[in-house]
């Protein structure tokens, strides 16, 4: 709590802090040293946390400025004021004394001279600083100073309380003055006058009188609220020597309405005055009782209040509130429960006679709330339920919903279906079997003539595809964009491959449905549906599931459909780690789409699923790959192909390339051999002629010429070329094998209808539950 | 959580003369909490005290369901859980704005007002110190439901000054309570049952300055097919039009029915794209 420590031993407007006097809301005060003048005076600080303040600092110089310009005995003198190392200071005079409220606690009881002296000084200050228009605000004993020559002087001068109320609608905690001695009006929050400074020399002339403070109370509020409601107190009761006029005049100081007080500090004054001369004269004349005039004062009037304490309207408000079974507030000692449903049944039982009870007393109009407020109308809630859209309305809608978007999208898809067919139909005679199945599907529009119709096709099924798009804008089919693409692709390539199969040939689908061929279908089917499932925003539970389900579903398809007669070749390092890798991602994968959606991106699980099912496909084709490689490797020891020399070599690398790039050329030639230089064909008949020679009736004259293939890649760029081609090969190969047996089993057509069915589906479902398509 | 669905929103503005923002707002769909806090104080002490106010609370009640923190079993017993856990958040609140307004002679006499209220099951429990106010409005009728812990409000209380005259009055912004001024301060808590329909607004005193309550209940009537944040802003941009002298804060919250997923709607949401 210590403030600004470094201020101590610092030079302030040419004083030296010498230690901290006092602390307050506003700043602190402090002792120093006046250095010219050598002189004890007394710095107040404005605290930090205001000096930013622009209205606050303002209102601190220019009432500092105007109590400076006072200069009254009873008044604390200023002597600079102003700004300085960034603190607000006033200085004033240092005054050697103590407080009066300090003298009353250190004597007990003060003589009623002593006391009558002080206050009349106190008042004569005030009467000073009232010609100025300046309201003090804050009179109590511990803000009278009463100097060695038991002179008082008013100190704190109004400086805080006036920063507080120009702040205006700052919120604060502090109410401008002190308790005990607040003016009824101050406390209300009314405007205030100069009398209310005379309240408060009322409040504290009862204080130092008696000892006791005119009201009492547990806390702030409730003493606050007793200066305004409470009947004045007579601190005559409280001190028998107390001349009867003195406590008059406090009842009159401390009248509830400020025109039944005093009117000024100087009135006050010259009252105290007389009635102090009168007991002299009293006392010198013996107690003759000659009636003295009292001038135009006349008697003192005690304006009789209202007799009400704030105990019974307390005491009231809670008969009040008991008997309209108020609302209240509770607080945390005391968790009452405002019994909302309650109040409904009573009210809802008692309101048609009953209106809101009329209040009395002083309660605003608006505070009292009816109690029926919460009544809840019937009515509104039946409205509010009926607006649930009713089971036969929405039975009729979806009827005619299906009538009119589902036999579109079956003849849509239908289209869609035979004109890809047709096409790939059309395009199956560029095919070519020694290229791989990618630049087979895009070799027919790439070739350097094309066949009849299908520029007409081609142009059609860009047409249908730009439809398929537009056509997702309709509700009932939004959900089927991916599936009409899988299913144009999937016919496109039922025409390219099995071109001699009739459309939706699948009679004798029954057979095959167990075979590596099927399960791919199964594959397609399932991955397509998974896939959808992943691009869904804010998946629900059912859905999550689902999809985690299908994720698993089809990494067991990839295994089955690729699984061949060969086993995997688990002795590989590689294959395992590639296996548990795949296995790794498809675990995350269903993680992810089982896991809370807000969390999930689309992209994240989709790139899993696929090194997923990879991963696995790689894993099962493994064994195909390592054997094919095994075979390779004993046909490389068979098959002798002689290191050319070097000067051969490198006349046919000139030849090939020039002198100048040859050096390049056989730093990236890894091997020269015979094989070197010679293209595809010579390389080919070079290669059989050897295996002939060397290893006959080792292959038959299917895989020959995929053997010689993999052989040149050996002999003109390495193993690891070679090995690359193996698995290129045997990754491929379950869909080559899928390609060449969907001529006898109609795999094909089996996967269209399966897509076509779940389409179908799909479609009858978001018709059935979108209310608007 | 609740057995309804709860819908939020906030609002804070500065207001037209004000150079700076001293209320926070907080809301939390996830916690079910909606609070406002009003600070007060010096220089830059006002917000940060308000912003305390609003995380400690928020953070606690976090932890609380997180169980990363246990409310000890001697901290009021005989409170149900969920006034335990509101009432020693707000506690905690307030020791951190009292321990950070005494660390620092720049925060001396901060503070702040709190006004939260939290939801569970069927029910609202709301804390409240200052003057700061939460509003019901049920079946378009508006009820003030905390009470001011103003001088103001103390005295129309006590029947020494009508609402109309605390209206007026200067000690309007004299508190009797307050956050961050008292190592231990009392928090009024009050726990109420709510229903659909009921829409419930959390202030800051610039708020109702500037509005009337028949003016929010008029307003809150024409607005009830509109968006709540639509609403909430609307109540701050008339405020703020009619009186503008303070920092205008609003929550409002929206009790909805509580969405009910049948077997139906699963499979009609499987198939609806959103």
């Amino acid at each position: 709590m210590t403030e600004n420590p470094s201020l101590v031993g610092q030079d302030i407007s040419g004083c030296e802090i010498l230690n901290k006097v006092a602390e307050g809301g506003m700043g602190a005060v402090y002792k120093a040293r006046h250095k010219a003048l050598n002189r004890i005076v007394c710095v107040k600080i404005l605290s930090p946390a205001l000096a930013n303040d622009k209205k606050a600092v303002e209102l601190f110089l220019t009432e500092a400025r105007a109590i400076a310009e006072l200069d009254h005995p009873n008044i604390v003198n200023v002597y600079n004021v102003g700004k300085e190392k960034g603190y607000y200071f006033i200085v004033m005079s240092f005054i050697e004394g103590q407080t009066l409220s300090l003298l009353l606690k250190k004597n007990k009881v003060l003589p009623i001279g002593l006391v009558l002296d002080l206050f009349e000084g106190v008042l004569l200050g005030l009467d000073a600083a009232h010609e100025k228009g300046i309201i003090h605000r804050d009179i109590k004993p511990s803000n009278i100073l009463i100097n060695p020559q038991g002179q008082p002087k008013l100190v704190d001068f109004g400086i805080a309380k006036k920063v507080d109320k120009e702040k205006g609608s700052t919120k604060t905690t502090e109410l401008a003055g002190t308790a005990y001695f607040i003016a009824p009006e101050q406390a209300l929050g009314k405007d205030l006058d100069t009398r209310a400074d005379l309240y408060s020399v009322g409040a504290s002339l009862y204080y130092v009188l008696t000892g006791q403070f005119p009201y009492n109370g547990k806390n702030t509020i409730d003493i606050i609220q007793k200066h305004i409601n409470d009947p004045v107190p007579d601190p005559a009761k409280l001190r028998s020597d107390m001349p009867g006029w003195l406590s008059l005049a406090i009842q009159k100081l401390m009248s509830k309405n400020p025109d039944d007080r005093f009117q000024t500090a100087k009135e006050t004054y010259l009252y105290f005055k007389k009635m102090r001369a009168e007991d002299q004269l009293r006392v010198k004349m013996g107690n003759s009782g000659r009636a003295i005039d009292l001038g135009e004062e006349g008697p003192l009037r005690i304006v009789k209040e209202e007799r009400r304490s704030t105990e019974s309207i307390k005491k009231q408000r809670m008969e009040e509130a008991a008997a309209v079974s108020k609302r209240t507030t509770s607080s945390s000692r005391l968790p009452l429960m405002p019994q909302l449903d309650d109040s409904v049944k009573a009210a809802s039982k008692e309101k048609p006679a009953k209106a809101p009870q009329p209040r009395v007393g002083m309660l605003g109009a608006e505070e009292v709330k009816p109690v029926d407020v919460f009544v809840p109308s019937k009515k509104s809630a039946a409205v509010r339920f009926a607006k649930e859209p009713s089971l036969e309305t929405s039975s009729k809608n979806w009827v005619t919903k299906m009538l009119l978007f589902l036999p579109i999208f079956i003849v849509f898809t239908g289209g869609i279906s035979y004109l890809f067919y047709k096409l790939g139909t059309i395009c199956s005679v560029h095919l070519n079997p020694q290229a791989g199945l990618f630049s087979n599907l895009i070799m027919p529009f790439l070739a350097p003539e094309y066949a009849p119709n299908q520029m007409l096709l081609t142009g059609m099924a860009v047409a249908a595809v730009a439809l398929i798009f537009v056509f997702s804008t309709i509700k009932a089919f939004s959900r089927s964009t991916t599936l009409w693409l899988i299913v144009a692709l999937v016919s496109y390539m039922a025409g390219l491959f099995t071109p001699q199969v009739p459309f939706m040939e699948i009679a004798n689908a029954g057979q095959y449905i167990f075979t590596p061929e099927y399960y791919l279908c199964y594959l397609v089917f399932t991955a397509a549906w998974a896939i959808g499932l992943c691009g869904t925003i804010n998946r629900t539970l059912g859905q999550r599931l689902l999809a985690a389900a299908l994720t698993i579903l089809a990494m067991v398809l990839v295994y089955l459909s690729t699984h061949l007669a060969i086993p995997p070749d688990t002795q590989e390092m590689l294959v395992k780690i590639i296996f548990y890798a795949g296995l790794f991602c498809a675990v995350l994968c269903c993680y992810y789409l089982a896991s809370r959606s807000e969390k999930d991106s689309i992209l994240f699980p989709l790139v899993l699923m696929f090194a997923a099912g990879i991963g696995i496909w790689a894993y099962s084709i493994s064994g195909l790959a390592g054997q094919i490689n095994q075979t390779l490797n004993s046909f490389t020891r068979l098959v002798q192909v002689k290191e050319s020399s070097p000067a051969t070599a490198n006349a046919k690398m000139e030849n090939l390339v020039g002198l100048d790039s040859r050096r390049q050329v056989f730093a990236s030639i890894t091997q020269t051999n015979e094989l070197t230089g010679m293209n595809q064909e010579e390389a080919y008949a070079f290669l059989e002629k050897q295996i002939d020679k060397e290893a006959p009736g080792v292959l038959d004259e299917k895989t020959k010429p995929l053997f010689i293939r993999f052989l040149i890649d050996y002999y003109k760029s390495g193993k690891s070329k070679m090995q690359l081609s193996v698995w290129d090969y045997a990754l491929s190969f379950p869909v080559e094998n899928f390609n060449r047996n969907a001529q006898n089993n109609n795999a094909y057509f089996f996967l269209l209808a399966l897509l076509y069915v779940f389409g179908a589906l799909n479609c009858a479902g978001t018709i059935f539950f979108s209310e608007d398509l | 959580m609740s057995s309804f669905d709860i819908e939020f929103a906030a609002v804070t503005d500065i207001g037209k003369i004000r150079e700076k923002n001293e209320d926070n707002v907080l809301i939390s769909s996830d916690l079910g909490l909606g609070v406002v806090a009003d600070g007060m104080g010096g220089h830059s002490a006002g917000e940060i005290a308000s912003n305390i106010a609003v995380s400690v609370l928020a953070e606690t009640i976090r932890k609380v369901n997180n169980q990363q923190l246990k409310i000890p079993d001697n901290f009021l017993p005989k409170l149900d859980p969920i006034e335990r856990k509101l009432l020693m958040a707000a506690n905690l609140a307030n020791a951190a704005i009292y321990s950070t307004a005494q660390s620092s002679d720049i925060y001396r006499m901060m503070g702040t007002t709190l006004t939260g209220v939290l939801f569970d099951k069927d029910c609202a429990t709301a804390v409240h110190v200052g003057d700061s106010r939460l509003y019901l409005f049920r079946d378009n009728k508006i009820v003030q439901i905390t009470t001011d812990h103003s001088l103001a409000m103390e005295h129309v209380r006590r029947g020494l000054l009508t609402r109309a005259e605390a209206d007026r009055s200067k000690i309007q912004n004299v508190l009797t309570r307050a956050m961050g001024i008292k190592k231990n301060i009392e928090f009024d808590l009050l726990k109420f049952p709510v229903k659909v329909g009921d829409v419930m607004l959390l202030c800051s005193d610039g708020l109702y300055k500037g509005l009337r309550e028949s003016d929010m209940a008029d307003l809150l009537k024409a607005g009830a097919q509109m968006p709540i944040v639509k609403l909430c802003k609307q109540l701050v941009r008339v405020s703020n039009e009619n009186d503008g002298q303070d920092n205008i804060s609003a929550v409002l919250i929206k009790i909805l029915p509580a969405h009910k997923v049948t077997f139906t709607q699963r499979i009609k949401k499987f198939f609806t794209k959103k």
